[in-house]
């Protein structure tokens, strides 16, 4: 593995007495591809959540491109996002009022830039998921395969040293989830895109350099 | 802050965006046309002094004239002593004072209401010479009279004749058309005011009921500071007695009715009610709409977007749908402001201000000033009502925003 760029050291999230992940430890190498596969129910999503920053562990350290982030506030976790992070959810979680390349410049948003840099950048992306003839649709125009391409063009945006994956495909159909996954493999061989993503399916998994499996909240192999 | 975003929610959302503008435009409306009509009221019951250039009138009251014989006071207006008018002139809050002397006079074939004016100055009867139909309006210090055109009429009168009044002769040199002068400044003969005081001085009749010195007056036209003419009025009591008959924008109002002497109040509560209408509206629908977003606002904070720009997001919507809605609501009320404005209202003149004495011909009935209700919305009422919109906006907006943008992304975006 190269040099780590996420690393979740003995990671335990509690909610309410009830433990969902249990003294977790996990490190992602710098444009490696990491499969977090385990039943439903498992702490895949919870896990994924706290290396992320979307939430904080009730105890653990989470380490992303050197900078600690277990301890820092809502905004900071949020600014950290921003310029760290990309996300692709298994329901796309497309804003329906913005058509395909505002909802893929969304992250830009609050940056100050001009909204035609905004529209250039987001062009690029979409017409790199072959969705440039798209520009314009709103997310009920798009097929489901279509929506995903502008959630992964959309968690490229900020350029991310590393891009969480919350079952990318669980929401399409077999050859649209597949075509996904084409996308997401060429995004890590060619661009070297660092990517954990979280699956049930075995089959997905095992298209990454490695598997990680959890079982009860514990991280096993 | 992102306007296209803001842009796109509103346009996007249409149909609730339209129930919210109508909504909270109705609410603003009504309350700027609420206003708008007390404004008009208000603007109304000034009319009457208005025209004469004053606001405030003073008569004292006093006894019947015990023969109608020559030049009499109507018990209306007896005697206000120079002295009087000098202390009156040093009350705080009087801007200007314009005198005049109404007489009745009993000829042996004819009777006249007569009028003595101050020519020149501007508050008081001296309007007249806007209605002057025949001939000219006074000269400077010539004895002459200008005679009532429908009496003119009625008797034959012209510019160029003379007319005796009191064993006086007075040159005719015009004719006024008092059908459209003020109704308190109606009489059937004007006379330079020296030339009335002198009348009135040489009169035994008047004498023998109120004492008469020349320079005294039996009618008094005040311009007063508007926030004092209440102030005023009660000093001019302190001066002239608790009796003295005294005519503000106010006495006028309450002269209208019980409706709009209520209506301060009645406008108070209702534009509170207005407002209060307005705020639940937007709070409301604003409200529906920020749970609706939820899962939106948490992919935002997911994607990087910080508490502060979630609030300044929903601030921002917030604010211009509520600017719509202030600006559609104001054109609402302009709309509706036209068309009361062919609405007409009838202002009772006081008893006492008929210069008509009750025993002639049309003496002693009920006069009105009858004019086209003035509703207008004052740029100064049209911008609170943008400013409030823009205020209950930025208030929903805030207050919404900032409990929904402490939600955490993972708690919306767990239960996929």
């Amino acid at each position: 593995m190269s040099e780590a760029i996420l690393v979740g050291d003995d990671l335990t999230k509690t909610f309410d007495n009830l433990t969902v992940v249990k003294r977790a430890s996990i490190a992602v190498g710098d444009g490696e591809f990491v499969s977090l596969v385990g039943k439903s129910g498992c702490g895949k999503t919870t896990l994924l959540s706290l290396l992320s920053g979307l939430e904080r562990p009730t105890s653990g350290r989470v380490t992303i491109a050197g900078q600690e982030i277990s301890g820092a506030s809502e905004d900071d976790l949020a600014l950290f996002r921003r310029q760290n992070v990309g996300f692709i959810f298994q329901s796309f979680n497309l804003i329906p009022t913005l058509c395909a390349w505002e909802n893929t410049a969304l992250p830009l948003f609050p940056i100050r830039m001009t909204e035609a840099a905004r529209r250039r950048r987001a062009a690029e992306l979409l017409d790199r998921m072959e969705l440039g003839h798209r520009l314009e649709h709103l997310p009920a125009a798009l097929s489901g395969g279509e929506k995903q391409r502008v959630a992964i063009a959309r968690a490229l945006i900020n350029n991310p040293k590393i891009v969480f994956a919350d079952e990318p495909t669980g929401n399409l159909d077999t050859a649209t989830g597949d075509a996904i996954m084409a996308i997401l493999n060429r995004l890590h061989r060619e661009a070297g895109m660092t990517l954990l993503m979280v699956t049930h399916n075995a089959e997905l998994a095992k298209t990454a350099d490695r598997v990680v499996r959890m079982q009860d909240g514990a991280v096993l192999s | 802050m992102n306007l296209r975003y803001v842009f796109q929610e509103l346009t996007r959302r249409r149909r609730r965006t339209v129930i919210a503008v109508i909504g909270l435009s109705i609410g603003i409306a009504l309350l700027v046309i609420l206003n708008a009509l007390s404004l008009a009221y208000h603007e109304a019951a000034r009319a009457p002094l208005k025209e004469i250039g004053a606001d405030i009138t003073v008569q004292r009251p006093g006894n019947v004239p015990e023969e109608m014989v020559g030049a009499v006071f109507p018990c209306s207006a007896v005697t206000i002593r120079r002295d009087e008018i000098d202390r009156i002139e040093k009350v705080s809050g009087v801007r200007g004072m314009g005198t005049a002397l109404l007489l009745w006079v009993f000829d042996p074939n004819r009777a006249w209401i007569v009028l003595g004016i101050e020519p020149e100055n501007p508050v008081g009867p001296s309007i007249l010479r806007n209605f002057v139909k025949e001939g000219r309006y006074f000269a400077a210090g010539k004895p002459e009279a200008l005679v009532e055109a429908a009496y003119a009429r009625q008797f034959g009168i012209r510019p160029g004749d003379s007319v005796s009044i009191a064993g006086r002769s007075f040159p005719v040199v015009g004719l006024v058309d008092a059908s459209h002068a003020p109704k308190i400044a109606v009489a059937n003969l004007y006379l330079p005011l020296p030339e009335a005081q002198a009348i009135a001085a040489a009169s035994k009749p008047l004498q023998s009921v109120s004492p008469f010195a020349v320079g005294d007056v039996n009618l008094l036209f005040i311009k007063a500071d508007p926030e004092k003419i209440t102030s005023v009025a009660s000093a001019l009591k302190g001066v002239l007695g608790q009796k003295t008959a005294i005519a503000t924008p106010d006495s006028f109002l309450k002269l209208l009715g019980s409706f709009f002497a209520l209506s301060d109040k009645f406008t108070l509560a209702a534009s509170l009610i207005a407002i209060l209408i307005a705020v639940l509206i937007a709070f409301k629908t604003m409200a529906g709409n920020v749970a609706e977003r939820t899962r939106e606002i948490g992919v935002l904070k997911a994607v990087g977007w910080t508490q502060r720009n979630v609030i300044l997001q929903l601030l921002a919507e917030s604010v211009v749908q509520c600017l719509i809605a202030g600006i559609l609501g104001l054109l609402i009320a302009f709309v509706a402001a036209f068309a009361l404005g062919f609405m007409t209202v009838n202002i009772p003149i006081p008893w006492e201000m008929s210069p008509t004495p009750h025993f002639l011909p049309g003496g002693g009935a009920p006069f009105y000033k009858t004019l086209r209700l003035p509703v207008h919305i004052p740029i100064s009422l049209a911008l609170f009502a943008v400013l409030l919109s823009a205020v209950i906006g930025g208030l929903t907006g805030a207050l919404l925003g900032r409990h929904i943008s402490k939600i955490k992304p993972s708690e919306v975006l767990r239960h996929e």
